[in-house]
């Protein structure tokens, strides 16, 4: 196994400060071919340099006042993405609903069954997955939408916002041949054939269309 | 007042109340001087009247002289009247007859004077060397009323009989119409006792026997109170012991749920490995070892608990705090963890065994831990520590210290925190450190508070070392 095949193999963060269950969920998760990599604290792992590893988080609840909810706002704070599951030794509704809110994938209780936490893996690995390749698409997209001259984004905004070609071209004083011109360029600088595609890369990339004349992409 | 003791100065009779009335048989001249004269010097010198009825064959003369050498400011006396000596046929047989009335009205006649003229009261001695027989039957009947009418009354009688014309009928006359009856032969004492001392003697054993009896029932009833206090402390104990577990009982919850979680995930382990195509057995025996080791921590858990617990009586045993030390600190691992505590130990190594409960010093650690955890749950402007160190304090003691950063003691409450029913918390029963004291000073320690520095508190005790007996009934 390559270096670059071991870092895009999936890895479950295991973040619980008991030592036994660390290792015994890393043995759980060894046992079905899942790469596992502990943590004592959420401190701990924003201070190691795995938190942009694909996979998915497992992090300990743990009791009432500083919880794992708060580290999870902490992880959020850092900008780690990775899904959480949440593994708890009392779950009560409203720390679940919580939980659920600040986006966890799965709310357990320990012990977990480990079919539940298995199934939770799974989703939240292929959570992780899907958001990485939208990720990668949306980088994509914007490394195009860097080759546009200001002209070209203004005019795809206005496309994009459902604006005829005439209307465009009355509205930012252009000729309609020259608005049909820097159209085709936007179609062809992100290898679209559609003006249904177009409308879609433009909603990925959040550009809109304000009522002034200023154009604004949101990055 | 009439029970105001007075000093007779008869050194067989020591002191008398007033209303006393005994009689003296003497042998001879001397020995009835020699009484005489120290019981009225005595009688001058505490401030009393005193009257001297003499009779044949002494003479007022005679008796002047002898007292004088005893008492040299004795013509003052006379001359004030403090002191009157007088013939006794002239007192007794005025106009040659015996009234009984007569004479027993002279003395309170002199009492009455003497009274009013501020004496502490009267003290007189009579002989009857002049009673012949033919009055002998009235003097009786006079000496009998005697008794009567010198009670409660600030006066003292002291009748004098030469032993030389009494004959046995007559002594036995003589004590049994007295008191008690003294003897003096020769220079020697004898006391006899009549029916009433012998009574009064009978009545002070009784007396005696009484209280005696009522000092045993006292002091069994007090060793049941004693006793049934014991018990009723040990019942308090376990109640705050159990209200701080009460307080516990989350994080207790979650450090089973721990290992148990534990089990079951490395259970499911083996399952899931035994069940693959390609069983890998020591990844099987790993975690079935796992399974072991954390069966085995959750049991020491409940075992802790179950022990802390327990409804018995105070155990001594041969105890090394670091061990008591450390199984508080498991227990209350998951409340440090809640309150986001961290806990520093200095256990010092080759501390000797102490003698005591292990289960009352786990309570104490754990009630000065839990206080400690709960005055640093407000605290958000620096670090939540809780430090516990035990070291070697002394040849014969050992030391524990538990000290946090929190909210620290009100300096004008620091007296009272030790006090039973005072606290400072919303849900306390104001027992734990009145409890924790009372059983570190049963067992011959002291415990004690002080502020930290910069802040917070410090609570600290001692234990005797091992090689010191100490008592265990003491224990609650």
């Amino acid at each position: 196994m390559t270096v670059s095949d071991d870092e895009a193999r999936p890895t479950v963060v295991v973040i619980d400060d008991d030592e036994n269950v660390r290792v015994a969920l890393q043995g759980l998760l060894r046992s079905v071919g899942l790469r596992a990599e502990l943590f004592a604290s959420v401190p701990e792992f924003l201070d190691s340099n795995r938190t942009d590893l694909p996979g998915c988080l497992i992090l300990d609840v743990r009791l009432p006042e500083r919880s794992g909810l708060d580290f999870h706002d902490d992880l959020v704070k850092a900008k780690v993405h990775l899904p959480v599951i949440f593994i708890s030794g009392h779950a009560d509704v409203p720390m679940s609903v919580r939980a659920m809110k600040a986006g966890a994938v799965e709310f357990l209780t320990k012990p977990v069954r480990h079919q539940d936490l298995l199934d939770a893996i799974q989703r939240a690995i292929k959570n992780d997955r899907a958001r990485r390749d939208e990720e990668q698409i949306v980088a994509q997209l914007r490394s195009r939408l860097e080759t546009l001259t200001p002209r070209e984004r203004e005019v795809m905004a206005l496309v994009a916002a459902g604006r005829l070609n005439k209307q465009i071209a009355a509205e930012i004083g252009l000729s309609e041949a020259t608005v049909k011109l820097h159209r085709g360029q936007v179609m062809r600088k992100f290898r679209i054939q559609s003006l249904a595609e177009l409308v879609r890369t433009a909603d990925k990339l959040e550009l809109s269309r304000p009522e002034s004349r200023v154009f604004s992409t949101k990055v | 007042m009439v029970t105001e003791m007075r000093k007779t100065g008869i050194d067989v009779v020591g002191d008398m109340p007033w209303g006393t009335h005994i009689c003296l048989l003497y042998e001879t001249k001397e020995d009835l001087l020699d009484t005489l004269i120290s019981y009225f010097k005595t009688g001058l010198e505490s401030g009393e009247f005193c009257l001297w009825v003499v009779a044949e064959p002494l003479t007022i003369e005679e008796a002047t002289d002898a007292l004088k050498d005893a008492v040299p400011d004795l013509d003052r006396y006379l001359a004030d009247f403090s002191m009157e000596i007088v013939s006794g046929s002239n007192w007794y047989l005025k106009g040659g007859t015996f009234d009984l009335r007569g004479v027993t009205g002279g003395w309170h006649e002199k009492l009455a004077r003497a009274s009013a003229r501020g004496y502490a009261g009267v003290r007189v001695t009579g002989d009857t060397s002049w009673l012949e027989k033919k009055h002998w039957k009235d003097f009786c009947e006079y000496e009998e009323s005697l008794n009567e009418a010198v009670a409660n009354q600030r006066l003292a009688v002291l009748c004098t009989y030469p032993l030389v014309t009494c004959g046995a009928l007559e002594i036995l006359d003589v004590v049994r119409t007295h008191q008690f009856a003294l003897a003096r032969r020769h220079g020697s004492w004898d006391v006899i006792e009549t029916a009433g001392l012998k009574q009064a003697k009978a009545e002070i054993k009784r007396l005696n026997d009484e209280l005696e009896q009522r000092v045993v029932e006292r002091t069994s009833q007090l060793t049941l109170a004693s006793e049934a206090l014991r018990d009723a402390q040990a019942d308090l104990a376990r109640v705050t012991r159990m209200t701080t577990m009460g307080e516990l009982v989350t994080s207790i919850a979650h450090e089973v749920n721990q290992p148990l979680m534990a089990i079951v995930t490395n259970a499911d382990t083996c399952l899931s490995w035994l069940a693959s195509d390609t069983p890998q057995l020591d990844e099987v025996q790993k975690a079935a070892e796992r399974i072991v080791a954390d069966g085995h921590r959750a049991g020491d858990i409940i075992k802790t608990i179950r022990a802390l617990a327990r409804k018995s009586s105070p155990e001594m045993t041969q105890l090394d705090m670091n061990d008591a030390i450390a199984e508080v600190l498991d227990l209350t691992r998951g409340e440090l963890r809640r309150h986001d505590v961290s806990l520093e130990t200095e256990l010092s190594g080759g501390l000797e065994t102490v003698m005591a409960d292990r289960i009352q010093m786990q309570q104490v650690i754990l009630n000065l831990v839990m206080n400690s955890i709960e005055a640093m749950s407000a605290i958000m402007d620096r670090p939540r520590v809780l430090r516990v160190i035990s070291r070697i304090d002394g040849p014969d003691s050992v030391l524990i210290v538990v000290t946090d950063t929190g909210t620290g003691l009100d300096p004008g409450k620091v007296d009272r925190i030790f006090d039973a029913f005072f606290t400072t918390k919303l849900e306390g029963l104001g027992m734990g450190l009145s409890i924790c004291r009372s059983i570190i000073e049963a067992h011959g320690g002291r415990l004690w508070a002080s502020p930290n520095r910069p802040y917070g508190s410090i609570f600290q005790f001692t234990m005797p070392v091992m090689t010191k007996g100490i008592a265990s009934d003491r224990l609650g």
